[in-house]
């Protein structure tokens, strides 16, 4: 069906494409079919046998399996995704986040099928994906990235260690050891004093390499205590690029993000204009257009310090969104059909260093946050999220559904958007107290938390703050006796469980025969059921 | 009819001396039919919530507590502290099939107290008193029997650091589990020697597998 000759009339605009692939799973896969069917085009979904049942799979138009459950089998297939891709006439192919969106091959590989890869082209993902050389690159565009080196360590070469030690001493400890291809802190190991830096560089490596298939590593300055702000930038094909604002994602655990809000706290209007020239010009150097993000780390002193630039959509685009108002997904389809930056978004840009209005998200994850954030798999047997205003909540789960240990373990995205951050922090707790997940622990103890701490609440925000702020075990063993007081009281109002009636303490000789196989069975699948000891 | 909580920290294995886990399954509440605070159920090193003469009121370790239990419909209540004017806890309780089936005593509820789920098991109290028996059995022979670390999370072994014979000692890692794109660490539970690894590296693992034994 030609473009000129479609037949829908539910749509005013012609649509960039007719019809998308979306080579994800999971709530991002629902937040770009949610695009495609705005925007009047079909979406095509792909599945591994994990995911047969998956929400995306229902709310897609049509879907393809692609693989067993295991990711390099199926959502890292590229072969299986190309194949289904022109098997069902698609156009155009949306990563998402994860899985293939950085990998460089994968959107060479979409372009040379005839297709259009949503993102930005594969030299600049290649350019940026290799963190050394992104931070040449802002080196040669003059913008300061995070003291340290620009080459990897050469770790083949004896002779070279003590030259790696004079840089260690420049850099000064404790400083980190890193991955170029690196992240999620893969590969990353921090290195407090000289001694045991040749330790961290060979075992650093060799996780990076087994990780990313690349074992570089560099050495880079640990900032402590710093802030993570993050530019959103988008760019055209006629090489226009735009910074949509800033978030602040300092609340992390082993690098990975936790609660991201828009804008960045404390920051002044000069603040936020440098910020965001700085990340543009990082941009323009590497030759970025559709959706990108550039890192930074702000030390105490009030410097920003490049970090990378991941070049994909990512996981907390949706404050920028709720703050902006500007749909960032529907911006990637229209730029990748090769469209100018919308008005809306050119607009969005000019206020970006004065924005209106505050919004928070929190991930909440399948993750025990008394047990250092431990992945907590299973099936959710109830599954209440929030609503009312000023509340949105991306999520791919329903009562009933398993979450699966093979993929990652985000399984709501709950924001919420005020008029300013103090009304949006009273939002999320509102919002957060409406949640009840049954089933699977959550990070909700944790994200409840910090809603309700005044050190967020001032601003007080760095990469550390969990550790300072969060007392898992304590919140757990309060909780843990109002469960066996309120257990225990609801037993004595409903009287004995089946076979306690007349086993009083007293009645030792009773109970013996009452050892039989069923008790003797119980009390050993309760060992076994429980923690290893 | 009182109920009897298990005295140890709520919800904590302790191991040996050593860290505790936190552990959000296996917490118990034991059922003591009339008084409980009679001469049996001071033998159970536990927490005696018994009822008290005094409407809304329990005795927690014989001093009385106002707490009460509300319950809104078959799945929900709130805990209302009296003795703290206005302070009240959402808890939700719901039905979970009772291990080893139904038929033998126990009776579990899935809890969930502002955001922590908890799997608590009600017992009969002669079951209960069993087990503390059991207990300070095995504390009389000085736990020396061997361990059986079991997977706590589904995943792939990625690396295992130690061999059958291999000593250790409490907090050394054992082996590195991949999860959910996390790679997670265990640690021996404490000081002994393995006798056997049950897994190799690449291994795919349920929750309940046996990883290895320490003696």
């Amino acid at each position: 069906m030609g473009r000129a000759l479609s037949l829908r009339k539910d749509v005013a605009e012609t649509p960039p494409f007719q019809r998308i692939l979306i080579a994800n799973r999971g709530e991002i896969a629902i937040r770009i079919i949610r695009a495609c069917h705005e925007m009047g085009m079909e979406a095509i979904a792909v599945h591994s046998d994990a995911d047969a049942a998956g929400a995306h799979v229902r709310l897609a138009d049509r879907a393809v399996r692609i693989g067993p459950a295991a990711p390099a089998e199926s959502y890292l297939n590229f072969g299986a995704i190309l194949d289904a891709a022109r098997a069902t006439g698609a156009e155009a192919i949306h990563p998402g986040y994860g899985f293939l969106a950085e990998r460089a091959a994968f959107a060479r590989a979409v372009v040379e099928a005839g297709m259009v890869f949503v993102g930005p082209p594969a030299q600049a993902i290649d350019a940026l994906g290799d963190k050394l050389h992104a931070r040449r690159i802002a080196k040669s565009v003059g913008v300061a990235a995070v003291p340290g080196t620009l080459e990897p360590a050469a770790l083949d070469r004896p002779d070279q260690v003590e030259a790696i030690l004079a840089e260690a001493e420049a850099i000064g400890f404790p400083l980190l050891v890193k991955a170029a291809a690196g992240g999620g802190g893969r590969g990353m190991r921090r290195v407090a004093t000289a001694a045991e830096l040749p330790a961290a560089l060979v075992s650093g490596s060799h996780e990076a390499a087994s990780a990313f298939g690349d074992g570089a590593v560099y050495l880079e300055r640990e900032i402590s205590p710093a802030r993570h702000i993050e530019v959103q930038l988008l760019g055209d094909a006629g090489g226009r690029i735009i910074a949509l604002g800033e978030r602040d994602c300092s609340l992390q655990r082993r690098h990975q993000k936790l609660v991201e809000e828009a804008p960045a706290p404390g920051l002044t209007t000069a603040e936020r204009r440098q910020l965001h020239e700085l990340a543009t010009r990082v941009a323009t150097a590497a030759g970025l257009t559709n959706a990108a993000t550039a890192e930074f780390l702000r030390s105490p002193d009030g410097a920003f310090h490049f970090l990378e630039v991941n070049t994909r959509l990512q996981v907390e685009h949706g404050v920028t969104e709720l703050v902006t108002g500007v749909d960032i997904v529907r911006e990637q389809f229209l730029l990748a059909a090769g469209r100018p930056l919308s008005a809306a978004a050119l607009d969005a840009a000019q206020r970006a260093a004065e924005p209106a209005g505050h919004a928070i998200e929190v991930r909440l994850s399948a993750e025990d946050p008394a047990r250092d954030f431990a992945p907590a798999p299973g099936r959710v047997t109830r599954w209440i999220m929030p609503a009312g205003p000023g509340v949105r909540v991306d999520t791919a789960i329903q009562a009933g559904d398993r979450v699966p240990p093979e993929y990652d373990n985000l399984i709501a995205k709950v924001m919420v958007h005020a008029s300013d951050r103090g009304a949006a922090i009273d939002r999320l707790r509102r919002a957060l107290d409406e949640v009840e997940v049954a089933g699977i622990q959550t990070t909700l103890p944790f994200h409840r938390a910090v809603a309700r701490s005044a050190s967020f609440r001032d601003g007080d925000l760095s990469t550390g703050w969990v550790g300072e702020h969060w007392a898992g075990p304590t919140s757990f063993a309060q909780a843990a006796e109002i469960a066996q007081l309120a257990a225990g009281l609801a037993a004595l109002g409903e009287g004995p469980p089946t076979r306690s009636a007349g086993m009083g303490l007293g009645d030792r000789a009773a109970a013996a025969p009452d050892m039989d196989d069923a008790w003797f069975r119980a009390g050993l699948e309760a060992a076994q059921d429980r923690w290893p000891r | 009819m009182a109920a009897v909580t298990d005295g140890r920290v709520p919800g904590r294995s302790r191991i040996t001396g050593h860290d505790e886990i936190a552990d959000p399954r296996g917490i118990r509440v034991t059922l003591v039919p009339g008084a409980a605070a009679g001469p049996a159920a001071a033998e159970l090193p536990a927490i005696v919530v018994a009822p008290a003469d005094a409407p809304g009121t329990v005795l927690v370790d014989g001093r009385p507590r106002a707490v009460s239990l509300t319950t809104l419909g078959t799945e929900r209540a709130v805990l209302v502290h009296a003795d703290d004017p206005g302070h009240r806890t959402a808890v939700t309780l719901l039905p979970v099939a009772a291990p080893g089936g139904p038929g033998h005593g126990i009776a579990r509820r899935e809890v969930i107290v502002d955001g922590w789920r908890f799997e608590v098991d009600l017992e009969p109290a002669a079951r209960a008193a069993l087990r503390a028996r059991a207990r300070r059995g095995r504390e009389e022979l000085g736990e020396s029997g061997p361990t059986e670390v079991r997977a706590i999370i589904p995943g792939v072994v990625v690396s295992v650091a130690v061999t059958a014979g291999d000593a250790v000692s409490a907090g050394q890692q054992l082996l590195v589990v991949e999860a959910m794109k996390m790679q997670n660490e265990l640690r021996a539970p404490r000081d002994g020697s393995i006798e056997r690894v049950a897994v190799a590296s690449g291994a795919k693992i349920e929750v309940g597998d046996l990883l290895l034994v320490l003696v």
